[in-house]
């Protein structure tokens, strides 16, 4: 459970919440480059928080938490933003810029971070989108787009730079079956290609399972990580109650 | 190259952040080889989709399997759900002009959902959010006090002055506050008041409508059985129809003060200007100015409900209620007012 210097993002003893309330603590744990992690865990346990502050998006109330080395809780604004350059992040609801089309939301954090011209960073865009398999939509606005695209689109946004970390919340919401396998597959392929970590938070146990390496149950009677394994090993019953009931019931 | 065949070799890092080369691509067959490949992200397969995807036979055999499994990623067939053709000008013209139709039917619905929520409010057959009704006297009406005021003083100001200018031409300049009495009881109190109501309220109204789009909770009221127009629009076009007279009455004795200034800081005294004023405005005038004043609120009130409730579902769509409800809303009172001119006409008011 506890982490190793190899790890990619580390946690120590970590308290996160909102404001001053502490929803969990004493959160340990480590994630070795090129592995997938899924945070799991009943409806408002802090699944989403955890993955922020994991991200550096928002400070752990106490306790330490590194990417790439850096501690989170102590790097300069100017270490932060520049963490925010190796890593990718998809919000729940994709968060695409309505006024943008695909393409140009694609474009816009190469715009911020490259110095290439216009015609190459268009070019970059365009494939970061075809691998997602949105090449014929790369003129439509978001609110022309289905669920699913916007999920892909998001994602294409998420893996602009070629972060080493990608941060996934609940890809796969709102899916249907065959979207949500679209989705896992095209996971695993961004993976394999870029060897790109991926931390998702997600409710989707057959995702999960199909995906994920490691797996932290988040467990709110507790206040605290319930198990911390492969997500296999939740389905054997004996080991970590919580999470088997959990992994069981909704399978 | 050699028989049709255009051999490309690559080699060296290849990074983001670096310039990429450019390359003219000869023949439909390409052979792309490696030579010393130290690195590579995923600038190198997008400088390889990009130049390469439209040629017809292209051979990454010999690059690293890592690499042509990025390519081949791209090249995948597409799995977009259906986004149909791109329309031609004629089919657009068509979409246009079906549209506008549409919009023209969407509203008129409006107006009539809204006449028979007012209906059923009456006869108490209508939920109705008499908290938003309190809250809209208060944000639609008093706040817009000020800006009433100052633009309202403003303008029989601006008037007086002009006026000055021509009756003093003709030694008439006694007749400046008559100018300014009627034309501020008839004419300029009720439609400034109108306009600073589509400035202030129509889009308030049509962000807050157009947000509860988004969020659906337009969509829940439908699901518990409660009509959005009778809950939300009822009470806030109540309100403004409400406040808008009183506000265009403020705003026209403050025009007739703000004449004043002009007009005794030039040629006549307090006196003068007060009793000519009192002469001009009469009671047929100030009718004509609070009927239109009444109708202007309805239809600030109305266009921002209406393009809220009809509002895309996305944050851009919000932004374009809120524009297009301040549009409308000026148009139609412009236009109502002109009417107005003739029915008055008619009936010698």
């Amino acid at each position: 459970m506890s982490a190793d210097s190899a790890d990619i993002l580390t946690c120590e003893a970590m308290a996160i919440g909102h404001g001053n309330k502490v929803i969990m603590d004493r959160l340990t744990f480590g994630l070795a480059p090129g592995k997938i992690l899924a945070v799991v865990g009943p409806s408002g346990c802090g699944k989403s928080t955890l993955m922020r502050a994991l991200g550096g998006l928002d400070e752990p109330l106490a306790g330490t938490s590194t990417l790439f080395g850096i501690n989170l809780v102590t790097a300069s604004s100017k270490d932060r933003a520049a963490l925010l350059r190796r890593t990718g992040f998809l919000f729940q609801g994709s968060a695409l810029f309505s006024s943008l089309t695909l393409l140009e939301n694609v474009e816009m954090p190469m715009r911020e971070f490259l110095q290439a011209p216009k015609r190459e960073i268009r070019q970059l865009a365009e494939y970061k989108l075809a691998l997602v398999g949105l090449a014929d939509a790369m003129d439509k606005l978001p609110s022309e787009i289905s669920g699913g695209m916007a999920k892909r689109a998001g994602i294409a946004r998420a893996i602009a730079l070629d972060p080493e970390v990608i941060f996934l919340d609940e890809p796969n919401a709102g899916l249907d079956p065959m979207s949500s396998g679209r989705l896992d597959e095209l996971i695993l392929r961004i993976r394999e290609s870029f060897g790109t970590t991926v931390v998702l938070v997600s409710h989707e146990v057959s995702s999960i399972l199909r995906i994920a390496d490691l797996c932290v149950y988040l467990d709110p009677d507790v206040g605290t990580m319930g198990a911390y394994a492969a997500p296999k090993t939740f389905l054997q019953a004996g080991n970590h109650a919580k999470a088997h009931a959990f992994f069981t019931q909704t399978v | 190259m050699t028989d049709g065949l255009m051999r490309v070799v690559i080699g060296g890092a290849w990074r983001l952040d670096d310039p990429l080369p450019t390359i003219a691509v000869k023949g439909d067959r390409v052979r792309i080889e490696s030579l010393d490949l130290t690195f590579f992200d995923s600038s190198l397969p997008a400088w390889i989709f990009g130049n390469f995807k439209n040629v017809r036979q292209l051979d990454l055999s010999s690059l690293p399997p890592r690499l042509q499994s990025l390519v081949r990623m791209a090249e995948k067939a597409s799995v977009n759900d259906h986004l149909g053709d791109a329309p031609g000008v004629l089919a657009q013209f068509g979409s246009w002009g079906v549209e506008s139709a549409d919009s023209w039917g969407r509203s008129f619905n409006h107006i009539g959902n809204t006449f028979m929520g007012f209906a059923r409010a009456l006869v108490g057959r209508a939920k109705v959010n008499w908290m938003d009704f309190a809250l809209q006297l208060q944000t639609a009406g008093v706040d817009a006090l000020p800006i009433v005021a100052l633009l309202g003083f403003l303008t029989g100001l601006i008037m007086a002055y002009v006026g000055l200018i021509q009756l003093r031409q003709v030694g008439a300049t006694v007749y400046v506050a008559n100018l300014v009495s009627l034309a501020m009881t008839r004419e300029m109190g009720a439609l400034m008041t109108g306009v600073i109501a589509c400035g202030r309220t129509s889009t308030a109204f049509a962000s807050q409508l157009g947000s509860m789009n988004v969020s659906q909770e337009t969509d829940a009221l439908r699901a518990l059985g409660i009509n959005p127009i009778e809950y939300l629009a009822v009470p806030r076009i109540l309100a403004v129809t409400l406040m808008v007279p009183l506000l265009a009455t403020f705003a026209t004795f403050i025009g007739v003060f703000g004449g004043m200034i002009v007009a005794c800081a030039g040629d006549l005294s307090i006196e003068q200007y007060l009793t000519q004023a009192v002469r001009a405005i009469t009671f047929k005038s100030f009718l004509v100015g609070f009927i239109k004043s009444i109708a202007f609120g309805f239809i600030a009130a109305w266009a921002g409900c209406y393009r809220g409730s009809v509002a895309k579902r996305s944050a851009l769509g919000v932004g374009e209620a809120a524009t297009s409800a301040a549009v409308l809303g000026i148009t139609l009172i412009v236009v109502s007012d002109a009417l107005f001119a003739v029915i008055f006409n008619l009936f010698n008011l």
